[in-house]
């Protein structure tokens, strides 16, 4: 009897003790929803994939998605602010953004995601992809590095001194052209804002070279950088250098000699006839390039456009910002007649901007460069340039004046030097782009101080010049703790 | 049950008769005592009445008591007829077995450290798990509960913060399992798992320690081990128990917060400084009376628990089983903050031959936790739009929710703001209250089978194989009136998420003991443990009717959410090897060897090791005589070895992953989504333990004290990346290094022991030195966030965690401005009224000084860990009452509390009544500066200041009950045999100088370097329940 139970027992434990052991097998565990890097660039999908991918970076919400353009535009002096909540763009409006805010953070952040996500690509593109993608190889490359230049130019915007200040001599941002994907590449020195800008540059002329013409879709026109899209931000790029001479060369290529102005390679960019059409429908040759968005791809909580600007309750908007009375919404000179006065709303007695009027989720694509403003930006260089008050000049302002105001036609008489034309040039790119993040990028590359505002009865923000050390945002606190050689 | 029913016979001796009863410490009878004449083979046992009779021969000198579970007691006859005993538990005696990994071992044996906490500390307190009752129990662990959220997993440290970026929290293994831990709601509603687990279903929970005890878990064991171990039927007749409570639950030492008058009064004079107009202005109900609200009673409530647990149980020679229900339905202090959990329980084992035993141990839950509004107290939320904590104190008195019609005051996705000027932009919570809600719902299986088969006395087989699958159902709705669904016009999700793991675990005990001295024990054993987890779900947006509260309801857009797949699995040996000799010096040694898939390629198998001995002194011969009357007991004890920690590694954490989850207007994207570590390896440490334990006067004084020093070497840290690398994580890799030294001391003792009044006390506390060595190269600190604020630092020299704020000092007499200090030493003042770019001067120029540069100035502050923690426990009984007091503490530490900044902020925000002390004029001397509108950095709202940074250490009277016994008469009149009737109280006071609610906090959960914290969390609770048990 013993006997058996020992060797039922002994059955049982040699049964039990081989199953039991650990099948190495068993702990090679993948994932089944990511791909491992070594894989990305084996197809030619994931290769374009990886390219969308760079644009879904730009639309972050703390990039070109929203906030972006919203600091851009309450920092300077069209707005008010409705909310004291630091977290929406307060701090940016008052000019009190601190290192560790959130926003001077993630705005950085986003940048420079975006930045590594273009370097990873074009690494990979070199080591694998280009073998892989064949004859569409050059475009792909082309988009990373339009991608990249835009990421840079942005940040230049709130971290470092206009190209005009010292004719880029100041401290940049630091510049990263190689993918980074582990540890210990923290230390890098800021480079000037002329290098950063020669990148800027370097990055979009090879982008302008290798870009199709055009693609299948208005919606890819629109939402992909294509040839004119990178001549576009040339356009932008030089202007904030005050490279005059290279924003006359850029533009001409795009607009045509003579009213009406369009462009005639590429796609076929030109304003539209009636400026609400640009604003409902996103994917008119007018918009050169913007950030789309549908019921699965929103903009963030609390990093919507229209979230900011709309009233309080109208459409689950929160009324952070109205226009300031004394802004350019009381500009005398902007007539009644103007269509672009019609893209406001009243509301608890204050005037609010509805370019982006969808309710929530805030569906309205973002507006990133329009051909008014290569158009605008030409009159500017033309003027900047010539000696006496341009008839293509001015013709280029009415072009853009006269398709919202039909009541207004400039005429050279009008201008008795040139500085009068430029006055009136950057006062209608303040009508037209206002709520579209151009305002602080004129004041900027302008070096004039941002102006004063007020809420009446309320606080007041003071003007802030050149020479305030607000005038720039800080560094952010994530990358002044670890990377050290940034000061 | 030992029975002796052997009759003298024969013998012709004279005899007398004794008579007595025996009880228990409670003085309830305890039937089946055997009552045996020592040295005689003569005895009975005791009726169910607890009494017997039993007839002495005249040489009989000595009666002995002995019971299941019981200590034994030994009564000198002399000349009394009558013998009452009282018996008691076995649990207070050095005699106990105690739980160690794979096995059990007598206490006295034991060369590790373990120290065992009944199941009785925990059952009957009024909370949602055992974990949130052990705070002060033993030595050596700090329970910090973190603030009155129901079932918000509790701070549970076991010697120290082991761990910088992985879990400091001990592992803990439920009937042989080792178990989920943590939060696993995906809602705003907490859910501690361990809560799936009934209170009242515990035995013991035995806390191993050191290596030599926890070494056999190896890659698990850092953080030591918890080793739950559930109830058995014990032999006799079956039992059945009773046990229930009512409680009442209410916040205590809020915040005193300005009135309507007050906050006007305050806010204007900020604007006046300012040189605008007032924009603070009174608002009137329908009666004419003006609007004084008091958020706190909006938001808070004084909630009503109970909680009921059935059991039977019971046990012959062959079988024992023990069956329970238990029902509990508790209201935390917030409005809506509820906890429902329903569990059944089944434990049978079987002895089926004389060689083969199986048994189960299977339980069900149950459970819903539910919330309405964010309380802004879980890791991740002290700044949540929804807040409650904030929105408590923030909220401004003289705004109403409700309009003088009755509806919600509302203003767009904001409150109404009265007749304020000012918009006050926060939400109003009453709609959130009314209609949102939140419910993560957790159904539990936990089973576990085996079969244990002993083919020689000595040799013993067991194999187990258990499931526990855990299915977490979320759902929440936010309406559409305010809150997190306004932008979207209404919002629901539901999401499921269910953890699945199977563990199967094998073992072969040896033990043996030759020429009668020599002892030997050997294990072997293998484990596998599979693990699973599946996501998905649903949220939908823009509710098309205000009808619809649910998902299913009608809505426009549809999204996925939740989703996420994951799988890992451990695979282990591991035996262990003691040796004593007669039973006087002990050695004993286990070992380790996992291999575990999170793990780069190469690297995934890690060995772990103990060694460790013991030597009972009070054994030797030289102890005996006069010292041995005195010191009974005196061991002493000493172990090294390694373990390892993996808790809160990625399950595919060495790899570097591309995401194509996104898209780009309808197309897939793929995007740089995971840097991986591909030499990732195991966190280790290195532990030794050197101490003793005592008894005095037969064990009347009973102690433990321990030395203890855990190397963490090879510490994975998360090292941080500056933003620009553009890395989408910072990478583990196995680099820092840090300790946690320390001493435990135990002191248990019995004052008085007479029949009618005995005095039980037990008193421990533990020193604990925790400090970083080494971080990565290149990395010379870690700041650690709270949410959007960053106010911990942890660095080499330090301890882990320290605050890290601008240094503040104080308010300057002659401006009223804050001073504070740049990162050159200089002093500064702060005036808020100055244009931006010129609110910093110099304090000796008064020149403008460049913006105060927050990552420069932050200085490293004070410590937040505990130094000093311990509890002290007094139980009295007398007659039929027992009182039963325990108080913990926690000395050494500062807490970092942001809530007071909050309270002082000079936006529309309310403050706390510490600013009607504001300076107003020169010469005023305070800490609060003068008031300007909208000054968010002079009261450390912008950044941390050190002024707000404060002791935290406490002493709390953490329970306290009063009991009655029902007398036997009574009980057995009523068909009961036992009953007893209590009333109790939880956290009735506390004593400290924080001037927070409580500095027994945490906003960051049981986060690691991030602790210390007290950010905008709500107080918490003070219980009061009366409770009843009953057994039949």
């Amino acid at each position: 009897m013993k006997k058996n139970n020992l060797l039922y027992s002994l059955i049982l434990l040699m049964i039990l003790s081989t199953t039991g052991c650990v099948k190495d097998a068993n702990l090679e565990t993948f994932s089944r929803t990511s791909f491992s890097d070594a894989t990305v660039f084996e197809t030619k999908d994931r290769i374009e994939n990886q390219v969308r991918g760079l644009y879904a970076g730009l639309r972050a919400s703390n990039l070109l998605g929203s906030r972006y353009l919203i600091y851009n535009d309450v920092r300077a002096e069209n707005f008010l602010s409705n909310d004291p909540n630091r977290v929406t763009a307060r701090a940016a409006w008052e000019f009190s953004e601190a290192d560790t805010d959130n926003e001077v953070n993630n705005l950085w952040n986003a940048c420079y995601t975006v930045i590594n996500r273009a370097n990873l690509f074009l690494d990979g593109m070199v080591e694998k992809g280009n073998a892989v993608a064949g004859e569409d190889a050059a475009r792909f490359n082309a988009e990373a590095r339009f991608v990249r230049a835009v990421a840079y130019y942005s940040l230049l915007q709130f971290f470092a001194m206009p190209y005009p200040d010292g004719n880029g001599s100041k401290p940049g941002v630091p510049l990263r052209l190689v993918g980074i994907k582990g540890g210990g590449m923290n230390d890098l020195a800021r480079s000037t804002v002329a290098q950063v800008y020669g990148q800027i540059i370097d990055d979009l002329n090879f982008a302008e070279t290798n870009l199709p013409l055009n693609y299948s879709s208005a919606e890819l026109n629109t939402i992909r950088a294509h040839r004119n899209t990178a001549i576009a931000f040339k356009v932008r790029a030089y202007l904030s250098m005050a490279d005059y001479p290279s924003v006359v060369t850029e533009a001409n290529k795009i607009v045509s000699a003579s009213a009406p102005f369009a462009a005639s390679t590429g796609v076929a960019h030109a304003l539209q006839a009636n400026i609400a059409d640009v604003f409902s429908n996103y994917m008119t040759t007018e918009s050169i390039f913007s950030m789309p968005f549908n019921a699965n791809e929103q903009p963030g909580g609390q990093s919507q456009l229209g979230f900011y600007y709309m009233p309080n309750g109208v459409g689950g908007a929160a009324g952070i910002f109205y226009l300031n009375p004394s802004g350019i919404w009381g500009e005398p000179s902007w007539t009644a007649a103007d269509e672009r006065r019609d893209m406001t709303v009243v509301n608890d007695g204050k005037t609010w901007l509805s370019k982006y009027p969808s309710p929530g989720p805030f569906l309205d694509w973002a507006p990133i460069i329009r051909y008014s403003d290569v158009l605008l930006s030409l009159s500017e260089a033309i003027a900047r340039t010539s000696s006496t008050v341009d008839t293509r000049a001015v013709a280029l302002l009415n072009a853009v004046r006269n398709r919202a105001d039909a009541t207004t036609t400039f005429t050279t008489g009008d201008f008795a030097t040139n500085d009068a034309l430029i006055a009136a040039i950057l006062l209608e790119r303040n009508i037209e782009f206002l709520g579209e993040g151009v305002r602080s990028l004129d004041i900027l590359r302008l070096v004039q101080p941002f102006p004063a505002k007020a809420v009446p009865g309320g606080v007041s923000v003071n003007a802030v010049a050149p020479s305030n050390q607000a005038y720039l945002w800080p560094l952010p606190s994530e990358e002044v703790r670890y990377n050290k050689l940034i000061n | 049950m030992l029975m002796l029913l052997v009759f003298s016979c024969g013998v012709l001796l004279a005899q007398k008769t004794i008579s007595g009863k025996v009880t228990d410490e409670t003085g309830i009878p305890i039937p089946n005592v055997s009552v045996v004449v020592k040295g005689l083979s003569i005895g009975t046992i005791t009726k169910e009445d607890g009494t017997y009779s039993l007839s002495v021969p005249d040489n009989g000198r000595t009666l002995v008591f002995s019971g299941i579970d019981k200590q034994p007691v030994e009564v000198a006859i002399r000349d009394k007829a009558t013998i009452d005993v009282v018996l008691k538990d076995q649990d207070s005696s050095l005699e106990e077995v105690v739980v160690v990994g794979y096995g059990v071992q007598s206490r006295k044996e034991l060369t590790g450290n373990i120290v065992t906490v009944r199941g009785t500390a925990v059952a009957d307190k009024p909370v949602q798990s055992f974990d949130a009752a052990l705070a002060g129990r033993a030595a050596g662990v700090q329970i910090t509960v973190p603030n009155g959220v129901l079932n918000n997993p509790p701070v549970f440290r076991i010697r120290g913060t082991n761990s910088i970026n992985l879990s400091s929290q001990p592992l803990i293994v439920i009937d042989g399992m080792v178990t989920y831990t943590g939060d696993v709601s995906s809602t705003i509603a907490a859910s501690n798992v361990l809560s799936n687990i009934n209170p009242a279903d515990i035995e013991s929970m035995d806390i191993l320690k050191d290596a030599a005890a926890t070494a056999i878990y190896g890659s698990r064991a850092a953080n030591g081990v918890v080793v739950i171990t559930t109830k058995k039927g014990k032999k006799g007749r079956a039992k059945m128990t009773y046990d229930g409570w009512v409680g009442l639950t209410s916040p205590t030492r809020m915040w005193e917060m300005l009135n309507a008058q007050e906050y006007m009064t305050i806010k204007n004079e900020g604007t006046a400084n300012l040189g605008i107009p007032d924009r603070y202005l009174p608002s009137y109900n329908a009666d004419g009376s003006m609007v004084d609200t008091d958020w706190g009673d909006v938001i808070y409530r004084d909630g009503v628990s109970h909680n009921h647990g059935l059991s039977v149980s019971g046990a012959n020679d062959m079988t024992s089983y023990f069956f329970s229900i238990g029902y509990t339905d508790q209201e935390g202090i917030v409005r809506g903050n509820d906890f429902n959990r329903k569990t059944v329980r089944f434990n049978a084992d079987h002895k089926a031959t004389s060689w083969l035993t199986f048994g189960l141990n299977a339980s069900y839950a149950n459970e819903l936790n539910a919330a309405t509004i964010n309380t802004g107290s879980l890791p991740d939320a002290a700044f949540a739009s929804a807040g409650a904590g904030r929105l408590a104190l923030a909220l401004p008195p003289n705004v109403s929710p409700y309009n003088p019609d009755g509806s919600y005051n509302l203003n767009g996705n904001a409150i109404g703001r009265g007749n304020n000027i000012e918009n006050i932009t926060f939400w109003n919570p009453q709609p959130i209250l009314d209609k949102n809600y939140a419910h993560t719902t957790n159904n539990r299986v936990i089973g576990n089978f085996y079969l244990m088969a002993k083919p020689t006395r000595d040799i013993t087989f067991r194999s187990s194989y258990g499931i526990d699958y855990l299915l977490t159902d979320n759902k929440n709705f936010y309406t559409a009136l305010i809150g997190d669904g306004f932008a979207n016009n209404g919002s629901a999700f539901s999401t499921l998420n269910k953890n699945q793991r199977w563990t199967w675990t094998n073992t072969l005990q040896y033990d043996k003991t030759f020429m009668d001295k020599h002892s030997v024990g050997l294990l072997i054993g293998s484990e596998q443990q599979k693990s699973t987890n599946e996501g998905f779900g649903l949220l939908r947006q823009g509710v098309s009717d205000a009808f619809y509260d649910v998902i299913q309801g009608g809505f426009t857009t549809p999204l996925a959410t939740g989703l996420g797949l994951g799988e890992n699995f451990l695979g282990s040996y591991f035996g262990r090897a003691s040796y004593d000799y007669d039973k006087k010096y002990f050695v004993s040694g286990s070992y380790r060897r996992d291999g575990y898939s999170a793990f780069a390629p190469g690297l995934k198998w890690g060995n772990f090791y103990s060694i460790s001995g013991a030597w009972d002194i009070a054994k030797e011969s030289f102890w005996q005589g006069g010292l041995a009357d005195v010191v009974n007991t005196f061991k002493l004890r000493a172990s090294y070895g390694t373990v390892g920690n993996i808790s809160g590694i990625g399950n595919f954490a060495s790899f570097s992953f591309f995401s194509g989850s996104g898209l780009y207007q309808r197309n897939p994207t793929l995007t740089f989504s995971q840097a991986g570590n591909n030499l990732l390896s195991w966190e280790t440490s290195k532990k030794t333990d050197i101490g003793f334990t005592f008894g005095l006067l037969n064990d009347r004084i009973s102690g433990e004290f321990a030395w203890y020093n855990n190397d963490i070497d090879g510490l994975l840290l998360s090292v941080p990346n500056a933003l620009s690398t553009g890395m989408p994580n910072s990478v583990l890799q196995n680099v820092g290094a840090m300790y946690n030294r320390g001493v435990e001391f135990t002191l248990n003792a019995t004052p008085i022991m007479g029949k009618d009044f005995t005095w039980n006390t037990s008193f421990n506390i533990t020193y604990n030195k925790n400090q970083v060595t080494r971080l990565a190269e290149g990395v010379d600190n870690i700041p650690t966030a709270t949410q959007l604020e960053t106010a911990n630092i942890t660095l080499p020299g330090y301890s882990i965690g320290m605050t890290y704020v601008v240094e503040s000092r104080g308010v300057d007499p002659q401006t009223g401005r804050r001073v504070l200090v740049d990162e050159n030493g200089r002093e500064l003042l702060y005036d808020h009224s100055a244009p931006s770019g010129q609110r910093y001067t110099y304090r000796d120029n008064g020149q403008v000084a460049p913006n105060l540069n927050t990552a420069l100035a932050q200085k490293v502050w004070k410590n937040t860990n505990p130094q000093y923690f311990g509890g002290f426990e007094n139980t009295f009984k007398y007659k039929n009452f027992d009182l039963n007091i325990l108080l913990t503490y926690q000395l050494g530490f500062y807490v970092y509390n942001g809530t007071r900044a909050t309270t002082l902020d000079q936006r529309f925000w309310n403050s706390n009544k510490e600013v009607l002390n504001r300076w107003q004029k020169p010469g005023d001397v305070t800490d609060i500066p003068r008031l300007v509108y909208a000054d968010n950095t002079s009261n450390g709202s912008a950044f941390p200041i050190s002024d707000n940074v404060e002791k935290g250490d406490f002493l709390r009277l953490r329970n306290l009950s009063l009991g009655y016994n029902l007398p036997f008469e009574v009980a057995s009149k009523l068909k009961i045999s036992n009953a007893r009737l209590y009333i109790s109280g939880q956290n009735l006071f506390l004593a400290t100088k924080y001037r927070g609610p409580d500095p027994e906090v945490s906003s960051n959960g049981t986060g690691n370097a991030n602790q210390g914290v007290d950010r905008n969390t709500v107080g918490n609770a003070r219980v009061l329940t009366v409770g009843l048990n009953v057994g039949f």
